[in-house]
C-alpha cells in the first residue's frame, strides 16, 4: 500500500511529462514536415549550381 | 516570372504575402519550383538556416512550398529571396490568404488531443484494471476508493480537453438545427462522466472512466486519420499553385516602365505584359496585335490572335511577344475574380447539403435517449435504488462508438486505396456522392483530349535528318512538364542526348544546349519564326531546324473511362467551350451522344444545376479553368492531368494517373458505401441488442468496456475488406516532376 502511494503519483507525473514533451514537439513544428528529414541524410552536399535551369514555369 | 527581388519592399505587396505572428515574427510561404529536385532541398535548407533572423523553416516537398518564420527587423524579405535565388532556388512569395495555413493548424490541434486522449486513456485503463481484478481478489475498501479517484483524475484531461471538438461540433449542430453524430457522442460523454463522478464521490456504484476515455481516444483516432489523409492529398494538389501575378509593369506617358503591385493599378493606365507572363488585369489591347493563350479561362485549345482594341482577360498569357494593355478593370473586379466568386458561391451552396450521417445519427440519438428514459422510469417504479446505475449502463452500452467510427474507418481505407491507384481525394465526403453519381459532364480540352505530335509530318530544314531533329526535340521537351512538351517527350527515339543549361520560359518554350549547340523548342514566336498555331518549332542560333506539327488527340484512357461509366449507368455528356466541329469529332470518337459546344462558364454551371434540379447526382470532370464554377457546383468534381491542372481545379478527385482512375474510383466508392452500411447495421445491432441486458442491470463495467472495444474493432476490420477492383497495370504516380 505504501509502495502504491509513491508509484501511482509517479505514473501520473510521467504521463504529464510525456504530454508536455509531445506538445513541445508539435508546437516546434516537429510534425510539420515528415518528408524531408528522411531524404536529407542520403544527399551529399553539392555546391550550389549557377545555371538557372529551374525557373518556375 | 521575372519579378525583381527589390520590389518586395513595397508595403502594399508585403501586406499580401507576410503574415504577422503573435511572437512578433512574420511568416511567409514561398513557392519554390526547384524543390522537385531532392538535391536542392538540402541546399535550400542550409542556406536558409545560415541567414540571420530565420526562426524556423518547414518544407513541403509535395506542395513545393517553404514556410519561413523570420524576424522582419533583422532580415528583410528581399534578402531572403536573394539568398534563395543564389542557392539556385528561385522563390516566389504566395499570398498569405491563399497559402492555406488552416489544415496544418487543425492537424496539429488534433494530434495534441489524440496524444492526451491516448496517454490518459491508458492511465485510466490501468487503474480500472486494478478494480476489475478486485472482483476476483477483493481489495480493501481504502485501496478501491483510491483507485476510483485515480480513474477520475486520469479521465479529466480526456473529457475536459481531448473531447472538446465533440462538444463544439455538437453545439454548432444544435444551433444550426442539424444535429449530427457529435450530439449523441457529446451527450454520452457528458452523461457517463457526470454519473461516474457522482458515483466516485459517493463511493458506491459503477464508474466508467476507462470506457469513456477509450471511447474518446478511438473516435479521435478515426477523425485524425481522416484529417491527415485529406491534408496530404490537398498538399499534392497544391503542388503548382500559380496565382494571378502579384506584380505588374506600368508604362508611363514617356514610355518608361515601372514595376508596381497589381493591386495598385487603376483603370485607364497602361501596363506592359512581357512575353510568357500573365495579364495582371482585364484590359483593352493597346499594342498593334498580340497572341494570348487564354486556355485557362476560355477553354479555347489554341492561342488566339488579337488586334488593337480587343478585350483581354486577366490571367491570359502573352505568347509570341510582349503586349501592352490599357487597364479596364482591376484585379479585384476582373473577370477572373468574378469567376472565383462564382466558384466560391457554388462551393458554399454545396456545403449545406451532403452529410448523410445527420438523419441516421438523429434517429439514433432519439432511440438511445428514449431507451435511457424508459429504463430510468422502469427502475424508479420497480426499485429506485438501482435506477441511476441502470440508466448509466444503458448509456454506456448504447454509446455510438462503433457507429461514430464506421464512416471514418471506411473513408480512411477508401482514400488510402484510391491514392495507391492514382486517385487523390481532397474532400472525403465526395466518396459518398461518387457512389450515387448518375450523370457525368466532361470538359474537352485538357480533359478528354491532349496535344500529340504527328511524327511523320515533321518537316526539317537546312539538311537535318528527321531522326536527329526528333532526338534534339525530345532532349529539350523532356525537361518540361508542360502537356505539349510531354507529348513530344513521349515520341519514341533512340540515343537522346542530354540537354544542358536548360531554361523553361513560361508561355514560350524550352531553351538549352544539346549536342553542344544552343537550341530553342517552343511556339513559333519563341523559336524565331512567323506565327504558326498548329506546330512547335525547333531552332538554333542560325534559324529554324524543324517544324513539329501538333494535333489534338483523344486521350488513350478516355474511351475506356467513358465506356466503363456508361456501363454502370452513368449518363455521360460533353460540355466544352471549344468550336462545334472539334467538339462533335471528339464526342463521336468516344460514343458520347450529348454534346454542347461554345459553352461559357455560366452555361456549364447551368447544365449542372439542371441535372441537380431533376434529382441527378452530377459528376463534372474538367481542368478547372472556365469550368471552375461547374466543378464547384457539382456533387463530385474530378480533374485529370498534370500538376498545374490539378492545382487550379480544386476538385474533389485529382487524377494524376489519368482518367482510368475514374471508373475505378466509382466502383470503389460503391463498395465503400456497402461496407459503410454494413458497419452501421452491425454497430446499431450491437448497441440496441446489448441495451436490454444493460437495462436489466446485467452488464458490469468491464463487460461494457470489452463490448465497446470489440464492436469498434469489428467495424475497423470490416472496413479493411474494401479492396480496389483489379488494378489495370497500376499506373505510377506521375504527379511529381521528373528529376534529371
Amino acid at each position: 500500500m505504501n509502495a502504491l502511494l509513491i508509484l501511482v503519483p509517479i505514473t501520473l507525473v510521467l504521463a504529464g511529462i510525456a504530454v508536455g514533451l509531445f506538445f513541445w514537439a508539435v508546437n516546434h513544428a516537429q510534425f510539420e514536415d515528415l518528408d524531408t528529414p528522411k531524404i536529407l541524410p542520403l544527399l551529399d552536399a553539392a555546391p550550389p549550381r549557377h545555371g538557372n535551369d529551374d525557373a518556375p514555369r | 516570372m521575372s519579378a525583381p527581388v527589390e520590389l518586395w519592399t513595397r508595403p502594399a505587396l508585403l501586406d499580401q504575402v507576410l503574415r504577422s505572428r503573435r511572437d512578433g515574427r512574420v511568416e511567409v510561404v514561398l513557392r519554390v519550383a526547384a524543390l522537385a529536385q531532392p538535391r536542392r532541398v538540402l541546399q535550400l535548407e542550409q542556406v536558409l538556416h545560415a541567414l540571420p533572423g530565420v526562426a524556423s523553416i518547414a518544407l513541403c516537398i509535395a506542395a513545393r512550398r517553404v514556410r519561413v518564420v523570420f524576424d522582419a527587423e533583422r532580415l528583410p524579405l528581399t534578402q531572403l529571396l536573394a539568398a534563395c535565388a543564389r542557392a539556385g532556388c528561385v522563390a516566389q512569395p504566395l499570398q498569405h490568404d491563399a497559402s492555406g495555413a488552416a489544415p496544418g493548424i487543425a492537424l496539429n490541434a488534433s494530434l495534441k488531443r489524440l496524444a492526451v486522449a491516448g496517454i490518459f486513456a491508458m492511465q485510466a485503463m490501468m487503474f480500472a484494471l486494478v478494480l476489475y481484478l478486485g472482483a476476483v481478489n477483493p481489495l480493501d475498501p481504502t485501496t478501491a476508493h483510491l483507485f476510483r479517484w485515480l480513474g477520475l483524475v486520469s479521465a479529466i484531461p480526456v473529457v475536459g480537453y481531448a473531447a472538446w471538438p465533440f462538444y463544439r461540433e455538437a453545439l454548432a449542430g444544435m444551433r444550426a438545427r442539424r444535429p449530427g453524430i457529435d450530439v449523441p457522442v457529446a451527450l454520452a460523454i457528458a452523461c457517463i462522466f457526470a454519473a461516474s463522478v457522482a458515483n466516485a464521490l459517493r463511493g458506491s456504484g459503477e464508474i466508467y472512466f476507462d470506457s469513456i476515455s477509450m471511447f474518446v481516444f478511438v473516435l479521435l483516432l478515426g477523425r485524425h486519420l481522416e484529417l491527415r489523409a485529406q491534408a496530404r492529398h490537398r498538399a499534392d494538389g497544391d503542388a503548382a499553385t500559380d496565382a494571378l501575378p502579384l506584380l505588374a509593369q506600368r508604362r508611363h506617358a514617356d514610355g518608361t516602365l515601372e514595376t508596381v503591385a497589381a493591386v495598385e493599378l487603376v483603370p485607364g493606365e497602361r501596363v506592359h505584359v512581357p512575353e510568357g507572363d500573365a495579364a495582371p488585369c482585364d484590359g483593352v489591347l493597346a499594342s498593334e496585335r498580340a497572341r494570348v493563350d487564354a486556355s485557362r479561362w476560355s477553354g479555347e485549345s489554341r492561342a488566339v490572335g488579337h488586334a488593337r482594341g480587343d478585350r483581354i482577360a486577366a490571367g491570359s498569357v502573352a505568347v509570341d511577344g510582349p503586349l501592352d494593355l490599357r487597364v479596364e478593370r482591376t484585379l479585384a473586379t476582373s473577370s477572373v475574380a468574378a469567376l472565383e466568386r462564382m466558384t466560391a458561391a457554388a462551393q458554399r451552396a454545396r456545403g449545406l447539403v451532403g452529410d448523410d450521417d445527420a438523419p441516421a445519427a438523429r434517429r439514433f440519438v432519439w432511440r438511445v435517449l428514449a431507451l435511457a428514459v424508459a429504463t430510468c422510469a422502469f427502475w424508479l417504479w420497480r426499485d429506485p435504488a438501482r435506477a441511476f446505475d441502470a440508466t448509466v449502463a444503458v448509456l454506456v452500452v448504447a454509446c455510438p462508438c462503433a457507429f461514430g467510427l464506421a464512416a471514418p474507418a471506411v473513408l480512411t481505407r477508401s482514400l488510402a486505396l484510391l491514392s495507391r491507384r492514382g486517385v487523390l481525394v481532397t474532400r472525403a465526403a465526395a466518396v459518398r456522392a461518387l457512389a450515387r453519381v448518375d450523370r457525368a459532364l466532361f470538359d474537352k480540352t485538357g480533359t478528354l483530349t491532349e496535344p500529340a505530335l504527328q511524327p511523320d509530318r515533321v518537316e526539317t530544314f537546312r539538311g537535318v535528318a528527321r531522326e536527329t531533329a526528333l532526338r534534339w526535340a525530345v532532349a529539350l521537351a523532356r525537361e518540361s512538364s508542360h502537356p505539349v512538351a510531354q507529348a513530344i517527350a513521349r515520341v519514341p527515339a533512340d540515343g537522346v542526348p542530354l540537354a544542358h543549361g536548360v531554361e523553361i520560359v513560361a508561355g514560350g518554350g524550352v531553351r538549352g544546349v544539346v549536342d553542344g549547340r544552343p537550341m530553342r523548342l517552343g511556339h513559333a514566336g519563341f523559336a524565331g519564326t512567323d506565327c504558326d498555331d498548329a506546330a512547335l518549332w525547333l531552332a538554333d542560333a542560325q534559324g529554324p531546324l524543324a517544324r513539329l506539327p501538333l494535333a489534338e488527340r483523344v486521350r488513350a484512357d478516355a474511351s475506356a473511362c467513358i465506356k466503363a461509366l456508361q456501363a454502370v449507368g452513368v449518363a455521360c455528356a460533353l460540355v466544352s467551350g471549344d468550336a462545334p466541329t472539334r467538339v462533335r469529332t471528339v464526342a463521336a470518337a468516344l460514343g458520347i451522344a450529348g454534346w454542347h459546344a461554345r459553352q461559357a462558364p455560366a452555361d456549364k454551371l447551368a447544365h449542372v444545376r439542371a441535372g441537380q434540379a431533376v434529382g441527378q447526382v452530377v459528376l463534372v470532370v474538367g481542368d478547372g479553368g472556365n469550368d471552375a464554377a461547374a466543378l464547384a457546383a457539382a456533387d463530385v468534381s474530378a480533374t485529370p492531368g498534370g500538376a498545374v491542372e490539378l492545382a487550379r481545379a480544386h476538385a474533389d478527385l485529382l487524377l494524376p494517373a489519368g482518367l482510368a482512375g475514374l471508373p475505378l474510383a466509382r466502383a470503389l466508392a460503391e463498395r465503400a458505401m456497402q461496407v459503410l452500411a454494413q458497419n452501421r447495421r452491425w454497430s446499431l445491432a450491437w448497441n440496441l441488442g446489448a441495451v436490454p441486458f444493460a437495462a436489466a442491470g446485467l452488464v458490469p463495467p468491464w463487460l461494457a468496456a470489452i463490448g465497446m472495444s470489440a464492436s469498434s474493432l469489428a467495424v475497423v476490420l470490416n472496413s479493411l475488406r474494401i479492396r480496389a477492383a483489379r488494378a489495370p497495370h497500376a499506373p505510377p504516380m506521375a504527379l511529381h516532376e521528373r528529376t534529371t
